[in-house]
């Protein structure tokens, strides 16, 4: 909003000569009446006079700013005028009022603020006010006024010329896919070149890993006809209120891009609304369930990405320092120089922040700001495992990754619920919420409900514990060896996962305490065949990466290659991203491919010394090869079965 | 030093009338007055610079008086933003 948009040279009369203040408001009311800025003259001077009435609207420095809000208004407007003599106004610094600028403001918006606050910023240059006393005509009053609103708020300059085209962009859009690196980009110039194509001037956000690009400006979008979005995620919605909206996947942004301009030129797109109400609603009626399920997900799952990587690079690097300095596996392997021990705990540094990262993204994806609190609390508590008992989660039994996906899901559910019900509050508490009332609620309850869930995760988990050793008691031990590796697959860092590797490392302690060598043996089977179990999923899934490459889209392809270092490190962490992301076709598939290689390495006798290290440990690895055949053909199968699952991604072709 | 932060309430937040009578009464403190507004700071005392900073209703300002009568201006001044300036 520019002053020189408000103010016309036939609004403006230099060198008038009122009497008194009387008079110079009704000088200054004619002008709007003359410029046709009114409906009602009269009622619009009422405005004025009565606000006199409360105060003078003199402001010092020999200026004047009258000014109401009234229906009578037709369009926010200016008038102005300049007294030589000066004109008793009632000013607190006594001073005699030489410019007046009266103000017309219709009784919505703060057109009426911002044009006062841009006028104080112009008016407090007493060079400027000088020369606006003395200009000799209107022309060069608003010349005046221009030159220094130019300077003042040069971001305007390019701006200004736009309107004399017409318009500036006419389709905005924004896009964004969860891991944001190649898709938003994709989108981003697929949009770009169909605007060109067609001739519809248009611009692209892009909200990728690296931040927010070409930000969208609120004159853009107040200007635009409408706004495409083009994202797989959560993108910020709310400053769309009242514009067109056309709401889709990014993957449409790349391959229907003029369609998508089509939807907004021709004003297909409904007309955004952002309170909270029209929000939920139009949710549901433009978005599937499963739709809005998947993208919370991913919003946890890209966030967590990062931590996944290099935490399980640098641990990966721990493995190999202790691999080169002669170390072959014991207890310790991965901590036992000095070097390897600093990789290994920076490493999981950064895994510890996985759990809470996921869920805690999940559940501001679903609850906003509110939810990231609750969200990672409760990732966190799923981390440790702490129960009401327990509450430090002294001999607790972490509930994981499934625990964390609960969390996210269920704390941010329950934080938009407590946020509607908040709603009811006396609005003098608004200011309260955010920063009380919202974060303290929201800790006891994901905090109560984290400790009633936990022990179920831990009862399963011992049930886990006696089941296996019954087995491996009754000389079950090839399908111990499957079921071993499969619980190693299906949560990845869960319960099952937990139990089976406590169990595998638990067998191991106690065979160093064995006389029996074929006991001992068994024990070494099992670490072997847990170890194997949770190296074939990111292995499996890395192979379908490269093999079956029309199953993912491109960033899944790149973050393939990773976790093939994952696998061979015995980092099953690794999947973690694709199976929150396809948990019904990674996860059956990982389990069947792990479980394969579990029965195999049982049935070839391969036993294993360590607790970890993966391809690290090979050395300590009784019949290695065998070891590595079954690890292969595990993989294999595991990448078949997802080849079979999941069906190419018609999309991504 | 003593500070308080606000939540503009009343409609219009600080146009003319409330930034010209909070000037005011802030001028008559011997004590510096600031409002701490988006990242700025505003010398209470100028009606002008008030109304330049353009503190629209809702948003969160936070005044902080620094001298003699610190206490007196601050209370007053909470009373003048809290009661909406009588509007």
């Amino acid at each position: 909003m520019r002053i020189t948009d408000l103010l016309k040279k036939e609004g403006i009369r230099i060198g008038a000569a009122p009497a008194d203040k009387a008079e110079a408001i009704e000088q200054l009311v004619a002008l709007h009446g003359s410029c046709g800025n009114l409906n009602d003259t009269a009622a619009y001077r009422e405005g004025i006079l009565a606000r006199e009435a409360l105060g003078t609207t003199a402001i010092g420095m020999e200026i004047a700013i009258p000014h109401a809000k009234s229906a009578a208004v037709k369009a926010p407007a200016l008038t102005a005028m300049t007294v030589p003599a000066g004109v008793d106004y009632g000013s607190p610094d006594g001073l005699p009022a030489k410019l007046l600028f009266m103000i017309a403001a219709t009784p919505d918006g703060d057109v009426h603020m911002e044009v006062l606050a841009r006028m104080m910023q112009l008016l407090m240059d007493m060079d400027l006010t000088d020369k606006l006393k003395n200009a000799k005509t209107p022309e060069e009053f608003l010349e005046l006024i221009d030159a220094a609103e130019t300077e003042k708020f040069p971001d305007e300059v390019k701006a200004a010329p736009v309107p004399e085209k017409k318009e500036g962009y006419r389709v905005l859009a924004v896009t964004a896919c969860p891991t944001g690196i190649a898709h938003t980009y994709m989108a981003a110039e697929a949009l770009q070149k169909a605007g060109e194509k067609l001739g519809i001037p248009i611009k692209v956000e892009t909200n990728g890993s690296g931040g927010v690009k070409n930000a969208l400006t609120a004159e853009e979008i107040a200007n635009c006809d409408g706004i495409i979005i083009a994202a797989d995620k959560s993108v910020e919605t709310a400053r769309f209120n009242g514009k067109p909206v056309w709401s889709t996947k990014v993957a449409d942004g790349i391959h229907k891009p003029e369609e998508l301009i089509g939807k907004i030129v021709n004003g297909e797109a409904p007309v955004f609304k952002s309170d909270k109400k029209a929000e939920a609603s139009s949710d549901v009626g433009n978005e599937k369930l499963g739709r809005r399920l998947y993208k919370h997900l991913m919003n946890g799952v890209s966030h967590m990405l990062p931590f996944v990587v290099a935490g399980g690079i640098f641990i990966a690097i721990a493995f190999l320092i202790d691999t080169a300095s002669g170390v072959n596996g014991g207890s310790d392997f991965g901590t036992t120089t000095a070097a390897a021990s600093w990789f290994m705990a920076m490493g999981k540094a950064a895994f510890n922040f996985m759990l809470p990262i996921l869920a805690g993204f999940i559940a501001m994806s679903i609850a906003d700001r509110p939810g990231l609190l609750v969200g990672i609390v409760g990732g966190y508590l799923a981390s440790t495992g702490a129960t009401f008992a327990d509450p430090f989660a002294a001999a607790a039994t972490p509930s994981g990754f499934l625990g964390a996906l609960l969390a996210g899901f269920l704390a941010g559910w329950l934080m938009k619920l407590f946020e509607k019900l908040c709603d009811r509050l006396p609005r003098a508490l608004e200011g309260l919420k955010p920063v009380l009332i919202y974060p303290l609620a929201g800790l006891g309850v994901v905090a109560v409900m984290m400790c009633a869930v936990n022990p179920i995760m831990g009862i399963i988990n011992n049930a886990l514990s006696n089941g296996l050793l019954w087995l491996n008691n009754h000389n079950l031990g090839v399908v111990l060896g499957c079921i071993l590796g499969a619980m190693m697959s299906i949560d990845m860092g869960g319960p099952l996962n937990k139990a089976a590797y406590v169990f595998g490392t638990g067998m191991l302690t106690n065979a160093a305490a064995m006389t029996d060598p074929s006991a001992q043996a068994v024990a070494y089977q099992i670490m072997a065949s847990v170890m194997i179990g949770g190296m074939v999923p990111p292995i499996a899934i890395a192979l379908s990466t490269i093999f079956f490459k029309n199953r993912w889209n491109a960033e899944e392809r790149k973050n393939g290659v990773v976790n093939i270092v994952m696998g061979l490190s015995f980092i099953t962490e690794g999947a973690i991203p694709y199976a929150a992301a396809y948990p019904l076709k990674v996860i059956p598939s990982c389990a069947i491919g792990a479980a394969v290689a579990g029965g195999l390495s049982w049935l070839f006798n391969c036993t294993l010394m360590a607790p970890h290290g993966g391809i690290f440990v090979v050395p300590t690895i009784g019949k290695p090869l065998l070891y590595l055949l079954a690890l292969v053909i595990g993989s294999v199968v595991g990448m078949l079965m997802l080849a079979i699952l999941k069906r190419p991604n018609k999309t991504e072709e | 030093m003593v500070q308080k932060h606000f939540t503009v309430k009343n409609a219009q937040g600080f146009h003319m009338r409330p930034a010209t009578n909070f000037a005011t009464a802030m001028a008559a403190h011997p004590c510096s007055v600031i409002i701490r507004f988006n990242g700025k700071e505003v010398n209470a005392k100028s009606p002008m610079l008030i109304m330049a900073a353009c503190i629209k209703v809702g948003s969160e300002i936070d005044v902080v008086c620094d001298g003699e009568g610190e206490n007196e201006a601050l209370a007053i001044a909470a009373n003048m933003i809290e009661s909406g300036f009588g509007e």
